[in-house]
């Protein structure tokens, strides 16, 4: 056996032992297996390499942070409540468009911050009482917040894991909008449908109407909206005149600061502090993550899974990809994009590299739903009311097998999309 | 003119994390606090 494949099972070994044995958050867990990786392999504890690990996301944490802000901020203004009533008033009649329209909802937490956790848990949290008053069953209710938050996570602007494998090599995070968007958006409407269309086209709109709040919207009227308008025209103008490209934490800083005199009074001290506070485990695994990867550089332990995932058949790279990358995922959807997306993408270097990293953050997206951690099931359960978050993950499991095949479709037929979704 | 508003921005993060840090009441969360705040405050220093 060789040192590599040792000092990888040792690193695995302690991070399960800290997260399940020690019941450490996940990111100490990361630490620890890192540390142990390089005692195990030779190379003491080097404090250098854990640091520079860690420099490998922090422009991703400021985005996670700031955007973070934005959420809250416009969530607190009543922004959020104002959409969501617009939406079933406006589409009650049509209940396919209307849900549609509420799982984009859900959906745009996570689009904006790239985190799952953050839809399930903010605008998640405000559909799901929407939803079940429709009618849609709790189960149902909490599988469509756990679907919409991996999606949400995955759909452009914000996909870590696709920046991620990017940054793994060496591809800019320019033109994934297109394919993302094709991955994700198809899906969200296929899976709120197949799991709350026939619970709301029995829908009484009445009753619905009575418990919405629409309060914002009256006292501020279209006020309400325009932190959303100008982050999205900041983002528009970041993309399209590099002379104006002040990144997205400042446009979501901009935003956010917009938010506090368009809608109710808000401590923009008070919510900062909330949201950083609800996204710092977040923050820590990506921390976790950067140690973690640069030490299994650093021993070697990277290089042999990439030679491994190198010398597999092509018809077996597909299955590796739908069994790994969601597996691996138990520790961390970033973790398995950076670990087993990279080595998949440079087995895929034939086909383009862009729709492929899309396709593989797609599935590592999937990571998400995966016990233990399965952090979109677990806060959709609480979100929702339930004790146990094993039902949700067994609705779940036929929208997850179409994300699997879905992704695949993608990574084959890579180069016959290309023309039609590369732009430039 | 960029950096510096970075920097800001940064550091503006930073008070937040080490908020967090000092109103965190278990160990493990105020050691995922501290082990967040190495990096951000190395780049509001510009050391790396």
């Amino acid at each position: 056996m060789s040192i590599e494949l040792i000092t990888f099972i040792v690193m695995i070994a302690v991070f399960l032992l800290g997260c399940f044995a020690a019941k450490l958050p996940v990111s100490i867990s990361m630490v620890l297996s890192a540390i142990s990786g390089a005692l195990v392999a030779g190379q003491g504890i080097p404090l250098r390499h854990l640091v520079e690990g860690m420099f490998s996301y922090v422009d991703t944490i400021l985005v996670i942070a700031t955007a973070m802000i934005f959420m809250k901020v416009i969530q607190e203004s009543g922004a959020l409540d104002a959409i969501a009533s617009v939406i079933i008033e406006r589409f009650h009649k049509v209940p396919a468009l209307m849900l549609c329209m509420i799982m984009l909802i859900i959906m745009f937490p996570g689009m904006i911050t790239g985190s799952s956790t953050a839809s399930v848990l903010s605008a998640g949290s405000i559909m799901a009482p929407v939803l079940m008053m429709m009618g849609v069953p709790i189960v149902e209710t909490a599988s469509i917040l756990a679907m919409g938050g991996i999606l949400g996570m995955i759909a452009p602007p914000t996909n870590i894991p696709a920046m991620v494998i990017g940054a793994g090599i060496d591809i800019p995070y320019s033109g994934f909008g297109l394919p993302l968007s094709l991955l994700t958006f198809p899906l969200a409407a296929l899976f709120v449908l197949m799991l709350g269309y026939k619970h709301v086209k029995k829908m009484n709109f009445l009753e619905v109407q009575a418990k919405l709040n629409t309060e914002s919207r009256k006292k501020f009227g279209l006020k309400v909206y325009i932190p959303l308008v100008l982050a999205i025209v900041l983002m528009t103008l970041t993309k399209l005149v590099p002379a104006f490209s002040i990144g997205m934490p400042l446009v979501f800083l901009i935003s956010a600061v917009a938010g506090c005199f368009t809608g109710y009074k808000i401590n923009l001290l008070k919510v900062s502090k909330d949201s950083v506070n609800s996204v710092l485990p977040v923050m820590g695994i990506l921390m976790g993550v950067g140690m973690f990867i640069q030490i299994m550089t650093l021993t070697g332990v990277r290089g042999f899974i990439v030679t491994t995932c190198m010398s597999l058949p092509e018809w077996a790279r597909y299955i590796a990809i739908a069994v790994s990358m969601p597996l691996f995922g138990a520790v961390s959807s970033f973790g398995s994009a950076s670990v087993l997306g990279v080595p998949f993408l440079l087995t895929f270097l034939a086909q383009d590299e862009i729709i492929v990293a899309s396709s593989l953050s797609l599935i590592a997206g999937l990571g998400d739903m995966m016990p233990p951690t399965a952090l979109a099931g677990i806060f959709a359960a609480q979100v929702v009311g339930m004790e146990k978050y094993t039902p949700v993950l067994k609705k779940c499991f036929v929208p997850c097998l179409i994300i699997v095949v879905w992704g695949l479709l993608f990574i084959a037929g890579a180069n016959i999309l290309e023309p039609f979704i590369i732009l430039g | 003119m960029i950096t510096i508003i970075y920097r800001l921005l940064v550091v503006y993060v930073i008070g937040l994390v080490g908020w967090n840090l000092f109103t965190e009441k278990k160990l493990t969360a105020q050691m995922n606090c501290a082990m967040v705040l190495i990096p951000l405050v190395l780049r509001a220093l510009m050391i790396k």
